[in-house]
């Protein structure tokens, strides 16, 4: 069992190390965390309320952005912006199975198809992982030289950044597992990157900013403002513990849906 | 003994039966051709036996084992399905690879199957610069991967040009020599009659034949091909053999072809002079394995698709 999955992990490293895929995905991200940054050290102003954010975007008060974890603030407050390419990247690399009609040879070469879904999965989430480094990584080389002309005291930044770091990297790594493996059941159930990629974004840039308006008490436990919390750390919306246990579920569900279609859809591609 | 058995194997999408109750026998050992005008049910047929696709009603065995569990014997079994499918990007090698390593075989075999179909040397180049040819043999060579005891192709040689085809038939030839069982779909029966040794013909999801192809040899009968001296009297002739009870099978402009033999032939140059009609050409032609089919499977595709269009307006009301 162990070897079956590893095997399926190896293949689909294999069928995911294209240059042009990955550095786009990389490449957006680290845009993303240059962007933020260069954004968030503008508008934040000392002293102030937090600025208003955008879809995919909330930005912290310059006393959240002067504490310690202030140097990843960047990450959490761009979550949902990382959160949207990542559900791109997972989708595209779903889908095309079913648009190059590669699923009929996956599904032929290894029947037990949980077992594709779940090579898939875990490769997607080592190629997470490297995402979610490069993304602490540009923060950081970004971060401290956007922050000296913002007039914002970011001294305390110094305290132990290793621990801030790799408290950072966690929280957005997680995050973005959870939007990836949306964007893995979108494909999964519409076989169509462009369908995939649009229900997702669309849902982030427009169906949840109407429903937080509407009602914001259930707002804070949907998907976008739940992985938003836990880039964050957990915000005063939604405690850490609490999104977590909710990224698991929606995490769990989505799976759950994907294999379900996986295993009783016929391969017709 | 048989590599494939089906009892009732039924295939249906909403008011259209695919693949009506088929029960046959495919014999191991040897290149079988699986026959039928496009839309008979051949590639659901495939996709059913390789656990792709859900039979409706039916059962089916593949290599002894149920194919309800398609994880028993998928291992034995290499298939191309439709069109080779590749992710464009990656090289020949990258492709196979990644598919050797889902099966849990070694590099090794990567590189007998690249010898096997003859890309080695072109194996690092990227898929998306391959010619559909190199990508038909790329796709034979995935399905060869596990050193089947049943290898599946799927039309093989669809859309390739000539020398293409000449090339995949040569190939499939080789690989139905070491007792593997080869099953090999086509539309066009000419593509296959040279290399297999039994057919199985099926039309609109219904079996017609199932057995060695010289079976259907000797089922071929003969027919007489005549035309008139002056073209404008094709239509007096065509009248003048349906009088005499002759069953004309064509009819155009470069001649008439009549249902007949040997014996015929001067019965009905009489009938022609009779009705005042000389003949230029008269010849006796034995029937070939492609008029077995046409005869069979009902005419050309363009006859199928008026009598498919047909079957579905009744079925519709």
């Amino acid at each position: 069992m162990v070897t079956d999955i590893a095997n399926a992990v190896r293949s689909e490293l294999v069928r995911t190390r294209r240059k042009g895929l990955m550095l786009g995905w990389l490449g957006l991200t680290a845009l993303a965390a240059v962007l933020i940054n260069v954004v968030m050290f503008q508008v934040v102003e000392s002293g102030g309320a937090a600025p208003s954010g955008g879809p995919g975007v909330s930005f912290p008060t310059a006393a959240e952005l002067a504490r310690p974890d202030g140097l990843v603030a960047g990450l959490g407050a761009a979550a949902g912006m990382f959160g949207v390419v990542t559900l791109s990247f997972w989708a595209l690399v779903t889908a095309t199975d079913y648009q190059t009609g590669l699923i009929r040879l996956l599904v032929s070469a290894q029947p037990r198809r949980w077992l594709l879904l779940t090579g898939k999965i875990l490769a997607l989430v080592l190629w997470t992982a490297a995402v979610t480094t490069v993304a602490v990584v540009t923060d950081l080389l970004v971060a401290p030289a956007v922050a000296g002309g913002s007039g914002i005291d970011v001294s305390a930044w110094r305290d132990n950044v290793p621990s801030t770091l790799a408290e950072g990297w966690l929280n957005l790594f997680c995050a973005l597992v959870v939007w990836g493996v949306f964007g893995l059941a979108l494909a999964v159930v519409t076989r169509s990157a462009a369908i995939a990629i649009s229900v997702g974004v669309g849902y982030v840039l427009v169906v949840e900013s109407v429903i937080r308006a509407a009602a914001e008490t259930i707002g804070d436990r949907l998907p976008g403002s739940t992985l938003s919390a836990l880039a964050q750390g957990g915000n005063t919306a939604l405690s850490y513990a609490s999104a977590l246990a909710l990224g698991a579920a929606y995490t769990l569900v989505s799976i759950g849906i994907a294999e379900v279609v996986l295993h009783r859809r016929d391969i017709t591609d | 003994m048989e590599t494939v058995t089906a009892a009732g194997l039924t295939r249906r999408f909403g008011k259209l039966t695919a693949v009506k109750p088929l029960t046959l026998g495919l014999p191991a050992g040897k290149v079988i051709g699986l026959v039928g005008p496009n839309g008979s049910g051949k590639s659901t047929l495939i996709r059913m036996l390789l656990g792709l696709m859900k039979p409706s009603a039916g059962q089916a065995t593949v290599l002894d084992e149920p194919i309800s569990s398609p994880g028993r014997y998928l291992g034995r079994v290499g298939a191309l399905v439709e069109n080779p499918a590749f992710v464009p990007g990656l090289s020949a090698r990258a492709n196979l690879t990644s598919l050797a390593r889902l099966r849990g075989l070694p590099n090794a075999r990567v590189d007998a199957v690249l010898d096997t179909v003859g890309l080695t040397g072109r194996d690092r180049e990227p898929v998306k610069r391959y010619s559909l040819g190199m990508k038909q043999r790329l796709g034979i060579a995935a399905a060869l991967l596990p050193d089947p005891a049943l290898l599946i192709l799927d039309e093989p040689t669809n859309g390739l040009d000539p020398s293409g085809i000449v090339e995949i038939r040569s190939l499939l030839a080789q690989l139905g020599t070491a007792g593997r069982t080869v099953l090999v779909s086509s539309h066009l029966l000419s593509e296959i009659e040279a290399i297999c040794e039994h057919l199985v013909v099926i039309r609109f999801g219904e079996l017609l034949y199932s057995g060695p192809i010289t079976g259907l040899l000797n089922a071929a009968g003969q027919h007489v091909d005549l035309r008139a001296e002056h073209d404008a009297d094709t239509d007096r002739l065509v009248q003048a053999l349906q009088a005499h009870g002759w069953q004309v099978t064509g009819s155009a402009a470069d001649g008439v072809r009549v249902s007949a033999g040997a014996q015929d032939a001067a019965p009905i140059n009489r009938a022609a002079h009779t009705a005042g009609i000389t003949l230029r050409e008269l010849s006796v032609v034995q029937d070939s394995l492609e008029d077995v089919f046409l005869a069979m499977t009902g005419g050309t595709e363009q006859q199928l698709m008026a009598a498919r269009a047909t079957a579905a307006g009744r079925g519709a009301r």
